[in-house]
C-alpha cells in the first residue's frame, strides 16, 4: 500500500478554509463566518485520491499561542508535522494574511499557498502578481475561488505532488530553502540562536524555533529544555537587537514581518485607486446594525423571529413538533395537501376527519352522560354497598325510558367551556369562511352548543364508533406505531413490549421529538453566523457583557443553548479568555433548552392557566441567574480581576451558501440525536428497570409502581426536597430521573402518579401536589424551578467538566448550578408560603439564610487580585 | 494621543501597542504594528470599529487606550 499523505491545511479564520475543505473532501464539516469556529482538526479523505489526508485545522492569525484554537493549530503543525502545508489566503486583504503565511513558511515544509477569493480580487479590478510571491516566500501559488469551486483541487494536487517530491529529492538533513525577511542584525541573532539549538529540533523547523526563542517564546524553551546559562548566552544577542532597534525582540519580529510584507506588496499588489478608502457595502449595513440606538432594537427583534420560528404558538416549530410527536414518531399521520374524506362505508363516509372527529365527540359525549344519568337512576334510594358501578350490559328498557340526561355538552380542550355551535347553513359558512364570527341569522350559531339526551339519542348516540384515522385519506403511519404492530405480529410477551414501547422507544421518542424546534434554533443561528451578524452581536453585547464578568462572544453560547446545552457548552471555545469562557460554560445552560420547554409546557397547562407569565417568566429568570451569577461569580476568587481587552474580526457581510448552513445546522443537530441514541436509550431502559421491577427482580403492573426499586430509592433521597415542598418519592425520583434527560421529568412524573385519584394523567399530577403540599400551586412552581436550574442533563455535564478542563473546575461548575436551583426553588416556596399565610417555621428561616448569602454574594464589594489558575 | 480618543471617521498612524502581552500579540498578528494606518469605521459606547488593512476589527475601550497613534 502506498504511503499516505497528510496535508495541512491552514489559513486565517473567514479565509474560506472550512468551504475548501468540504470541496475537497466532501465530507461533512462546520462552515462559519464567525471567527474560529473550527475548534478541533477535522481529516478528510481527498476526492479521487484515497491515499491523501486532508487535514482542516482551526483558522488561527499566528502561530503565537493567543487562543484555544492557536495552541490546537500550532501543536498539531510543529510537533506532528504534515507532510506539506496547504496554506489559504484571503486574495481580498492579502497583506494581513501573508502574515501567518510568512510564519509557515519558516516551518520549512513544502507549502501551496492558494489564493482565495479571486473572483472578487478581479472584480473589484486588484492584481496580484503570484510569482514575486512565490519567490519570496519560497513556495507555490495559485488562485482560487473555493465558493465557486475553481482552482481548490488544483491547488491540493499541487500540494501532493510537492509533498511527495520532497521526500524523494531531499534526503533527511538536507535543508529547505526558507526565506530571510528580518534585517541584518536580527538575523545575526538568530543565526546564533540555530547554531545553539542545532540537533535539538528537527533541522527542516531550525529557523521557526530560533525565531521562537528570539521571541522568548517560554513554551518553546521550555520544550527544548534550554538551560539559565545557555539563555544567558543567547540573550546577550537579542539585547543586542533591542537596544539597537530601540523596541522589545516580539515587537521587532512582528513589526519587520509586516514591513517584508510591505515591501513585497509594494512591487506585486495593485490596488484599483478608483475603490481606495470608499466604506463598503459592509460597512454601510455596519453603519445601521451596530449604531448606537438602533443596534439593541434589531437584535431583539431578530431574537423575536428565531422566537416566532421555533416556539411560537401556530409557528412552524410548533407545528413540526406536533407533527414529530403524534404522527411521525407517534401513532400515524394524513399526508397534508389531500382530502382526508372517509372512503370505507360507515357513519362517516364521505366525511373529512376532523368532521369526523367532531361528530365523535359530540355523540360520545351524549353517550357517557346519558349512562351517567341512567346510571344514578338505577342507583337511586339503594344503600352504597348494592350500588352498580359499572354499565349494566343489558339496560332495562323501562327504567331507561325516563332518563333525560340535561346540559351535555362538548368541553373546549383549552377553556373547558362548552364549544359553541356551528350550522350548515349558507350564511354562515360564509362568514365563517372569511373569518367573521357567525351570528345575528337566527340559527343560534356561535351560541354554546349545549343539548339534552333521552333513550332513544342515546340508542343513536351509541352507534357512533371512534373514527379510524387509517380510513381517511392517506395515512401514514407513525415510528411508534409500526413498532408496536410489529411487536404484536412477532407475538412478543407484554413484558418485551412494555420495554420497547414504554421504556426504550418513549424515552427515545420524547428526545426525538424536540428535533424540529431544536433544528430551526439551529438553522436561525447558524444563518446569522454564516452571514456575518453574529460578529456584530459579540460586538454589541460585549459592553454589557463585560459588567458581569463575561464576554461579548458568550452571547452565541447563549443563544445555542436555547436549543440544547451541549453545543452551547461547546461554543463557548471560541472565547479566548480563560475566565470569561469557564464562566460562560457554568452559566450558558441557564437558559432554559429545549428539553425544559416542555417542562414548562406542561406545567404551565395544569397549573398556570390563569398565570399566562409564569411560562414566559423561566426564561427571564434563567436570563436573571446569568446576570446576577455572573455578578456573584466575578468576586469570587476564581474569576477575579478585569476581562479588559476585546479584539474580534468583523469578517464582510455575505450571503451564506445553503450547503454552509446547512451544515453548520447539521454538526450542531448530531449531537444532540446521536444523544439520543447513545445515552437516552440504555438510560431510559434503565429507568424503565427500576420502575418496572422490585428488589426481587418480579415484574411489576403500572399500578404497582410503589413496590418498585425507583419507590424504595425515592423515598430515602425524598427528605432533600422536603424544604422545597415536593419532599415525596415521587419527586425524588422525577427530579433524579430529569439529570438523565430534562424532559424526563414530565414522563417521569406520569407514570409515578398513577396511583393518584383524578380521570387523566393531568389529574394526577394535580392530586398528587396537593397531596404532598397545602399549597400545591407553590409545590409545583417550586418542582418545575429545580429541574430547570439544576445542572443540564448528564450529557450537558459530561460535556461540561471536559471543556472546565479538570475535576475542579468541573466540580465547581456542577456544585454553583446545584447551588442555584436548590437556592432558588427553596426560596419560591417557603417565601411563597409565608406570603401564603402558610406560617413560619425552620425552613423559612433556612430560605431567608440562603437568601441573605446569595444577597451578599452579589453586593459585596469586588477582590481586586485574581488567582492564577 | 491613544485610538480611543478618535472620533468616527478619522484616520490616523499607529505609534506605539502597549498593554498585556497577549493581547498585543494578537493584535500584532491582526496587523496592529507601528506604521500601520487604522481607519475608526463605527463607533457604539465607546467601543470601536476599526478598519486595518482590508479588514474590520472590533476593539473595546481599554483595548484602544493601549494603542498610541498619530492622527493625520
Amino acid at each position: 500500500m502506498e504511503k499516505s499523505v497528510k496535508i495541512a491545511l491552514a489559513g486565517n479564520p473567514n479565509s474560506g478554509k472550512t468551504t475548501l475543505f468540504n470541496a475537497l473532501t466532501g465530507s461533512e464539516q462546520y462552515v462559519g463566518n464567525w471567527p474560529g469556529v473550527t475548534v478541533e482538526k477535522k481529516d478528510g479523505i481527498l476526492v479521487g485520491h484515497k491515499e491523501v489526508v486532508i487535514q482542516d485545522l482551526p483558522g488561527i492569525y499566528s502561530l503565537s499561542p493567543y487562543s484555544l484554537e492557536e495552541k490546537v493549530s500550532r501543536r498539531f503543525l510543529v510537533e506532528e508535522g504534515p507532510d506539506a502545508i496547504l496554506n489559504i489566503v484571503d486574495g481580498t486583504n492579502i497583506e494581513r494574511n501573508l502574515f501567518f503565511s510568512t510564519q509557515l513558511a519558516e516551518l520549512g515544509l513544502p507549502m501551496v499557498m492558494a489564493v482565495n477569493m479571486m473572483d472578487v480580487v478581479k472584480k473589484n479590478g486588484d492584481k496580484i502578481d503570484f510569482d514575486r510571491i512565490a519567490k519570496a516566500l519560497r513556495c507555490e501559488v495559485v488562485g482560487i475561488s473555493a465558493l465557486k469551486n475553481e482552482g481548490g483541487r488544483e491547488a491540493a494536487e499541487k500540494a501532493v505532488e510537492m509533498a511527495k517530491k520532497t521526500v524523494v529529492e531531499k534526503g533527511p538533513g538536507k535543508l529547505p530553502d526558507v526565506p530571510h525577511v528580518f534585517s541584518g542584525s536580527v538575523e545575526h541573532a538568530i543565526a546564533h540562536i540555530e547554531e545553539s539549538i542545532q540537533g535539538k529540533v528537527p533541522a527542516r523547523s531550525i529557523r521557526w524555533y530560533a525565531i521562537k526563542i528570539f521571541e522568548r517564546d517560554r513554551d518553546i524553551i521550555k520544550k527544548l529544555g534550554i538551560g539559565v546559562g545557555e539563555m544567558k548566552h543567547l540573550e546577550e544577542h537579542i539585547r543586542d537587537c533591542e537596544k539597537e532597534l530601540g523596541d522589545d525582540a516580539e515587537s521587532i519580529i512582528t513589526n519587520q514581518r509586516y514591513d517584508f510584507i510591505k515591501r513585497l506588496m509594494d512591487k506585486s499588489l495593485a490596488l484599483n485607486e478608483k475603490r481606495k478608502g470608499k466604506p463598503t457595502m459592509s460597512d454601510r449595513i455596519d453603519k445601521v446594525v451596530t449604531h448606537r440606538i438602533l443596534a439593541l432594537p434589531i437584535f431583539i427583534l431578530s431574537l423575536c423571529v428565531m422566537w416566532f420560528l421555533a416556539v411560537a404558538e401556530k409557528g412552524p416549530g410548533t407545528i413540526l413538533t406536533d407533527w414529530a410527536n403524534d404522527g411521525f414518531l407517534g401513532d400515524g399521520w394524513h399526508l397534508p395537501f389531500s382530502t382526508h374524506e372517509c372512503r370505507e362505508e360507515g357513519k362517516y363516509k364521505g366525511m373529512e376527519f376532523e368532521d369526523a372527529q367532531g361528530v365523535f365527540a359530540r355523540n360520545d359525549a351524549s353517550k357517557t352522560a346519558w349512562e351517567e344519568a341512567y346510571l344514578e337512576k338505577l342507583n337511586e334510594g339503594k344503600a352504597d354497598a348494592e350500588k352498580v358501578e359499572e354499565m349494566p350490559e343489558e339496560i332495562d328498557e323501562k327504567v331507561a325510558a325516563g332518563v333525560v340526561a340535561k346540559g351535555v355538552f362538548v368541553e373546549d380542550e383549552e377553556t373547558g367551556e362548552p364549544l359553541a355551535k356551528e350550522c350548515d347553513c349558507e350564511n354562515c359558512a360564509k362568514k365563517r369562511e372569511s373569518g367573521e364570527e357567525c351570528e345575528g341569522c337566527g340559527c343560534g350559531c356561535g351560541e354554546p352548543d349545549i343539548w339534552d339526551v333521552d333513550f332513544a339519542a342515546y340508542k343513536a348516540a351509541k352507534e357512533f364508533e371512534e373514527p379510524d384515522p387509517k380510513q381517511f385519506g392517506v395515512w401514514v403511519p407513525g415510528v411508534g406505531a409500526l413498532i408496536t404492530e410489529g411487536l404484536e405480529k412477532a407475538g412478543v410477551g407484554d413484558t418485551v413490549k412494555s420495554l420497547v414501547v414504554d421504556g426504550a422507544w418513549g424515552g427515545v421518542a420524547t428526545v426525538l421529538g424536540f428535533v424540529p424546534v431544536i433544528f430551526i434554533v439551529f438553522l436561525f443561528l447558524a444563518f446569522l453566523e454564516d452571514c456575518g451578524y453574529m460578529a456584530r452581536v459579540a460586538f454589541i453585547m460585549d459592553r454589557l457583557l463585560r459588567r458581569f464578568g463575561l464576554s461579548g462572544k458568550s452571547f452565541i453560547p447563549m443563544l445555542v443553548g436555547k436549543g440544547c446545552g451541549v453545543p452551547a457548552v461547546m461554543a463557548a471555545r471560541a472565547i479566548e479568555n480563560e475566565r470569561a469562557r469557564r464562566m460562560t460554560v457554568i452559566l450558558a445552560t441557564f437558559v432554559p433548552c429545549g428539553a425544559k420547554t416542555v417542562i414548562i409546557a406542561m406545567f404551565a397547562a395544569l397549573f398556570f392557566r390563569e398565570q399566562w407569565y409564569v411560562a414566559a417568566m423561566m426564561d427571564v429568570v434563567g436570563i436573571a441567574i446569568i446576570i446576577l451569577g455572573g455578578i456573584a461569580l466575578k468576586k469570587t476568587r476564581f474569576f477575579a480581576g478585569e476581562a479588559s481587552s476585546f479584539v474580534l474580526e468583523l469578517p464582510a457581510y455575505h450571503m451564506p451558501t445553503v450547503s454552509g448552513v446547512w451544515h453548520h445546522t447539521w454538526n450542531r443537530l448530531k449531537g444532540y440525536i446521536l444523544k439520543a441514541g447513545l445515552v437516552i436509550f440504555p438510560a431510559c431502559v434503565f429507568l424503565w428497570f427500576v420502575m418496572h421491577f422490585d428488589w426481587s427482580l418480579n415484574l411489576l403492573a403500572d399500578e404497582e409502581i410503589e413496590k418498585s426499586i425507583l419507590h424504595d430509592f425515592g423515598t430515602w433521597i425524598a427528605w432533600v426536597f422536603k424544604p422545597l415542598g415536593f419532599g415525596s418519592w415521587q419527586g425524588a425520583a422525577a427530579s433524579v430521573s430529569a439529570e438523565i434527560a430534562k424532559e424526563q421529568a414530565t414522563a417521569t412524573l406520569k407514570l409515578v402518579t398513577v396511583g393518584m385519584e383524578g380521570a387523566s394523567s393531568g389529574a394526577h399530577i394535580q392530586n398528587f401536589f396537593a397531596s404532598i403540599s397545602e399549597f400545591p400551586k407553590l409545590a409545583a412552581l417550586s418542582f418545575m424551578m429545580f429541574n430547570l436550574f439544576v445542572p443540564p442533563c448528564m450529557v450537558a455535564i459530561a460535556v461540561t467538566f471536559r471543556e472546565m478542563g479538570s475535576q475542579k473546575w468541573g466540580w465547581l461548575a456542577i456544585g454553583f448550578q446545584l447551588f442555584v436551583g436548590y437556592a432558588l426553588a427553596l426560596c419560591v416556596y417557603q417565601f411563597g408560603v409565608l406570603f401564603a399565610g402558610g406560617g413560619f417555621g425552620v425552613c423559612t428561616v433556612m430560605a431567608a439564610l440562603v437568601f441573605l448569602v446569595c444577597l451578599w454574594a452579589v453586593v459585596r464589594p469586588a477582590r481586586k487580585a485574581a488567582v492564577k489558575t | 494621543m491613544t485610538l480611543a480618543e478618535m472620533k468616527e471617521g478619522e484616520r490616523a498612524r499607529i505609534v506605539r501597542v502597549g498593554g498585556e502581552e497577549a493581547v498585543k500579540r494578537h493584535l500584532g498578528a491582526l496587523g496592529f504594528v507601528a506604521g500601520t494606518m487604522v481607519r475608526v469605521v463605527g463607533e457604539s459606547y465607546g467601543n470601536q470599529i476599526l478598519a486595518v488593512h482590508e479588514s474590520r476589527i472590533a476593539v473595546n475601550d481599554a483595548t484602544a487606550r493601549d494603542i498610541e497613534v498619530d492622527k493625520v
